[in-house]
């Protein structure tokens, strides 16, 4: 039987000397965290605390389910759907045009300039969008609808764009060898490989663009945030609460709705 | 003249490895209406030769002439046309899994069709008639409507050359048009392949690896090996001596050239000679076995 070398001891101790140390660091930053921002931990756990918190939480319920009151939240759970749906909607539409260029297609140049524009539509959240579209367009679902389609347009025309790139240049070379126009070849070869993930993509920003629609009312936006932060400032408790059921019924709504259409488009996917 | 190939050469630019000779000094000349097979060992250059022809890659010697005409030295819209009047029947056809057969037949007109008429065809077909026929030539008349990715490999490879067909060229190239078939679907899309040239005046060149076919089919046999033509016969003057030195390595041997028995179908169900002349005006052929 042979004993282990010095070598393998050293290094079986390297790797856990990593482990310690990152574990450490972790530590470290945790505690400075903590120390910067002067969170006194302790008050977060003490019954003083507690018990203002569960006198807050109760001030909410019962929730308010007055006949005028739903009909109110109804509207703005229809508002909010179609902000996201409009949004999306003009993002997608934004997006295949973007990826074009973004995907090489009309030359190096312009591949640059619309990737640097999809990066700055990207990088830019939707809350601050919203904002800037608030100032420009006034108050309302206009400003969440421009936010939501600036911030979409950026993240859907990179991934359109990749799709693009991705997709195999065999069958639209077929067509153009056999005389086939550029634009014609692409809309008969390259679209249809890529209508698929187009679809698939539209779909999942959507998803995200509905719980995204509920919280952009906040900066004025409109939808059920808008409702929720003007309650919110009145105090009306019972009132925001039904709000927030609401918007977590839509949440749940929508993911389930979601869950069904991918189930389907892998069904038919063949 | 329908193309003529003068001492052409192609060398695959290697990138890291050492580059490659695809062909060297080919020297073909076909007329208007003749039909040529291709045939040779793999990697012999049958595909580069076609690919050239297609005005696909441009040789790196010597002069090509297709249609009368230098693709290489033509302007945009001079070499669209001119590849319009080019079709290419590829060994497996590079169609989208989603497309409808229709669409993908319809494809093969996009260079002749202006360009509202192709865009419309998108939503409706235009032509529902013309597509059929040509699959109902091939026996797939019954999946004009199928998505592509609904069908096997050798019909794929029908709806790759019913698309050809459709597109109604001077110049009909196909590469290994029949690999994926069986012996009487093989048998029927050749048949298809050389009526549509033979109504038309248009040039067939084929390449096979199915010996029997190009020597009982085709009137020139042309025999490519490492990128030179060995031979280009007549299928009566090509020997079993030529075929063997064609096809001869070091490593592999040929398998005996004479079809058994056994490699025949039993019950005759292959039609001995198809009508050679018009198409079947829509009437569907008899299902081969």
């Amino acid at each position: 039987m042979s004993t282990a070398t010095f070598a393998e001891r050293r290094a079986a101790l390297g790797l856990c000397v990593h482990c310690w140390l990152t574990v450490l660091l972790l530590a470290v930053l945790v505690w400075t965290s903590f120390a910067y921002l002067s969170v006194d931990l302790s008050s977060l756990f003490s019954i003083e605390s507690g018990s203002s918190m569960a006198r807050f939480i109760l001030r909410f319920f019962p929730p308010d389910l007055g006949g005028e009151f739903l009909r109110r939240i109804a509207r703005g759970t229809i508002e909010t759907l179609a902000i996201s749906a409009l949004g999306t909607l003009l993002a997608a539409g934004a997006g295949v045009l973007l990826a074009l260029p973004a995907a090489g297609r009309f030359g190096a140049a312009l591949k640059v300039a619309t990737r640097f524009l999809l990066n700055f539509l990207r990088s830019v959240p939707e809350l601050v969008w919203a904002a800037l579209m608030v100032l420009a367009a006034g108050l309302g679902p206009f400003a969440g609808t421009l936010a939501l389609a600036l911030h979409t347009s950026g993240v859907l025309g990179r991934l359109f764009a990749e799709s693009l790139e991705n997709a195999p240049p065999e069958p639209a070379r077929a067509l153009t060898l056999g005389g086939a126009a550029p634009a014609l070849a692409f809309a008969y070869a390259t679209l249809p490989l890529i209508t698929p993930q187009l679809v698939a993509y539209s779909l999942y920003r959507w998803e995200m663009n509905i719980r995204m629609a509920t919280v952009l009312g906040f900066v004025g936006a409109g939808g059920l945030g808008q409702m929720l932060y003007y309650e919110l400032s009145l105090l009306h408790e019972p009132q925001a609460c039904s709000i927030i059921l609401a918007m977590l019924a839509l949440v749940v709504l929508v993911d389930a709705a979601s869950a069904w259409i991918r189930r389907r488009q892998m069904r038919s996917g063949g | 003249m329908s193309f003529t190939l003068d001492r052409v050469g192609l060398i695959h630019p290697g990138g890291n490895a050492p580059e490659q000779r695809a062909l060297r000094a080919v020297s073909i000349d076909a007329a208007r209406g003749e039909r040529l097979a291709i045939i040779g060992p793999s990697g012999a250059g049958k595909t580069s030769l076609l690919r050239i022809l297609a005005s696909a890659i441009r040789p790196t010697e010597g002069r090509v002439s297709v249609l009368g005409q230098n693709p290489w030295q033509l302007t945009g819209s001079q070499l669209k046309r001119l590849r319009s009047r080019i079709g290419f029947v590829r060994q497996s056809p590079p169609l989208p899994p989603r497309q409808r057969a229709i669409t993908a037949v319809i494809a093969g007109r996009l260079g002749e069709w202006p360009w509202w008429k192709s865009a419309l065809s998108l939503i409706y077909p235009v032509d529902i008639a013309g597509p059929r026929d040509e699959l109902a030539r091939l026996d797939l008349a019954d999946r004009l409507f199928d998505r592509c990715d609904r069908l096997s490999g050798g019909q794929l490879q029908r709806v790759g050359v019913a698309r050809v067909l459709y597109q109604r060229p001077d110049l009909l190239l196909a590469d290994e048009p029949i690999s994926a078939l069986d012996p009487a679907l093989a048998d029927l899309t050749v048949s298809e392949l050389h009526s549509e040239a033979e109504s038309r005046g248009a040039t067939l060149v084929a390449s096979l690896h199915a010996v029997d076919v190009a020597l009982r089919r085709f009137p020139r046999v042309i025999g490519l090996k490492a990128g030179e033509v060995i031979f280009d016969l007549p299928p009566a003057k090509v020997s079993d001596a030529v075929l063997s030195d064609l096809y001869a390595s070091e490593t592999v041997m040929l398998p005996p050239r004479e079809p058994r028995p056994s490699d025949l179908p039993a019950d005759g169900c292959v039609p001995a000679d198809l009508p050679g002349g018009g198409r079947p005006d829509g009437a569907v052929p008899p299902r081969a076995i």
